[in-house]
């Protein structure tokens, strides 16, 4: 199994994490795997227009912004498919009649290539987003990775694919909503956009299972990033992945890099 | 002891007469050991020495109307007998004119809209718009509460606004050190600040932004080094 930057199939691209705080909004995350980037801000509860009132909850509404051009319909689609996924999360019926408004920008043009990812990096930023706004009840953490199945290695099945066009033969993205109870951790898998030409439900159910322990690391990273939530400077993150090669690539700002990177 | 917790993490909250703070939910547990307490927001987790009160400490920028809190209001609207007020919340809280120390039908505040007032919140509930009152319920005296005239304004996030209402906190002894100052802290991320010049209300306003924690909460030290910067 050869994959770019010699990843094992359960491994993420190294996770950065910042909180951007942005200054007109309420609360304001960034999310990366590896170069797949995404920001997203939060208001609310906020005001809402009398048309998109709800007497018993508050409204959630989700834009998303591509890198380039107006919103058009895959930018919609996924915005609709945030909304629905982020909904189980909220305690919306804590503020009826108000509006809670997350707007994400995807930081790389979209290509089909790469369509999961972003979504996942969308997904995950919105969550810490919501996480840093600290207005909006929630009842977990919504965490999401992409996975996919290459064509040849007899249907082997990898996560946060990067393999590139025509590489994979049935791919999607799993989110989870995560609690925890002590040092156990439950995740509920809440949204999926798997698509796959052949099989059957059985690899469907081996993605999903693949994608809950790789979604493991990503709520792990995120619990690390809130440590870090009001500090000046925005705060990276770094998922150090197992692997030794990935962690020399990687961005770092800690100290301790700088001895990896003399080898 | 503080841990921190995101959403969604039971805490381990047991007391014979428990009181749940900010930011810590119970949910019915329908068919399980009975209802546990999670937290509902992202933050370290703190109690009291005895165990009775539980909550998480947390920062937000956007402020959720609560009972007997003092906040800064500004005038948006006069309606009938009273005045709509934006306190930075979903809804517009009403003040009703005769909310006034000594307010009669006839002697009625006149206030015009864009006029701050420190106002304690009377009424907050999640399904009606909050409601305003500047007197001490008590008392029905002024206590502070009314119009707030000249001065500016400040926002800061609500962190900011505890920490600048606790008694040990210090910033407010440290400026006031240097030069007189009047100050009203709105626990709504608002702060009124009075100075005799502009270049100390700028100081002040300053000093605020630089400790506030979302901005990197300067100690004092810092805020120091800041005013001797700023000349005051």
């Amino acid at each position: 199994m050869s994959r770019l930057q010699g990843r094992q199939p359960h491994e993420l691209r190294p996770i950065k994490i910042s909180f951007d705080g942005l200054a007109r909004v309420d609360g304001s995350a960034r999310f990366s795997f590896g170069p797949i980037s995404a920001l997203s801000s939060v208001s609310g509860p906020i005001e809402v227009r009398l048309a998109s009132e709800n007497a018993s909850q508050a409204t959630l509404e989700v834009l998303v912004r591509p890198l380039s051009n107006v919103p058009a319909t895959e930018a919609k689609a996924l915005a609709a498919t945030v909304r629905a996924l982020l909904t189980p999360s909220l305690l919306l019926a804590s503020n009826p009649r108000s509006l809670v408004q997350i707007v994400a920008q995807a930081l790389v043009s979209s290509k089909k290539a790469n369509a999961n990812a972003v979504t996942a990096a969308v997904v995950n930023a919105s969550s810490l987003a919501l996480l840093n706004a600290g207005s909006v009840p929630m009842r977990g953490v919504v965490c999401a990775v992409a996975v996919g199945r290459r064509k040849g290695d007899g249907g082997a099945l990898v996560v946060d694919p990067d393999e590139g066009h025509g590489v994979l033969d049935a791919e999607g993205c799993f989110a989870f909503m995560f609690t925890r109870d002590g040092s156990d951790t439950q995740a509920q898998c809440v949204w999926t956009n798997w698509k796959q030409g052949s099989g059957d439900e059985s690899v469907l159910s081996a993605a999903r299972e693949l994608a809950g322990r790789a979604a493991d690391d990503v709520y792990a990273a995120i619990h690390t990033s809130v440590e870090g939530i009001g500090q000046a400077e925005p705060t990276i993150v770094l998922s150090k992945a197992r692997s030794e090669e990935t962690a020399m690539e990687a961005i770092v700002d800690n100290e301790e890099s700088d001895d990896k990177m003399e080898i | 002891m503080s841990a921190i917790v995101l959403p969604g993490t039971t805490v381990p909250a047991q007391h014979v007469n428990l009181k749940l703070g900010p930011g810590l939910i119970q949910r019915t547990g329908a068919g399980e050991a009975g209802p546990s307490i999670i937290s509902s927001r992202a933050g370290t987790l703190n109690h009291s020495s005895n165990g009775s009160k539980w909550w998480v400490e947390s920062n937000s920028r956007r402020y959720v109307p609560a009972p007997q809190e003092s906040v800064i209001g500004v005038i948006a609207q006069k309606v009938g007998d009273g005045f709509r007020v934006d306190i930075g919340s979903a809804h517009s809280a009403s003040l009703d004119g005769l909310a006034f120390e000594s307010a009669t039908k006839r002697n009625k505040p006149n206030l015009k809209i864009g006029c701050l007032v420190y106002a304690r919140v009377s009424l907050a509930h999640k399904d009606m718009e909050p409601e305003l009152e500047c007197f001490d319920a008590q008392t029905r005296k002024s206590e502070g509460f009314g119009e707030v005239k000249g001065g500016f304004l400040v926002r800061c996030s609500l962190k900011m606004c505890r920490d600048l209402l606790d008694p040990k906190h210090f910033l407010l002894p440290l400026l006031g050190a240097r030069f007189p100052l009047e100050a009203a802290v709105g626990m709504n991320g608002r702060v009124w600040v009075n100075a005799k010049e502009p270049k100390q209300i700028i100081a002040i306003s300053r000093c605020i932004e630089a400790v506030d924690p979302d901005n990197g909460g300067a100690d004092e030290a810092g805020v120091k080094a800041l005013l001797g910067a700023l000349d005051v």
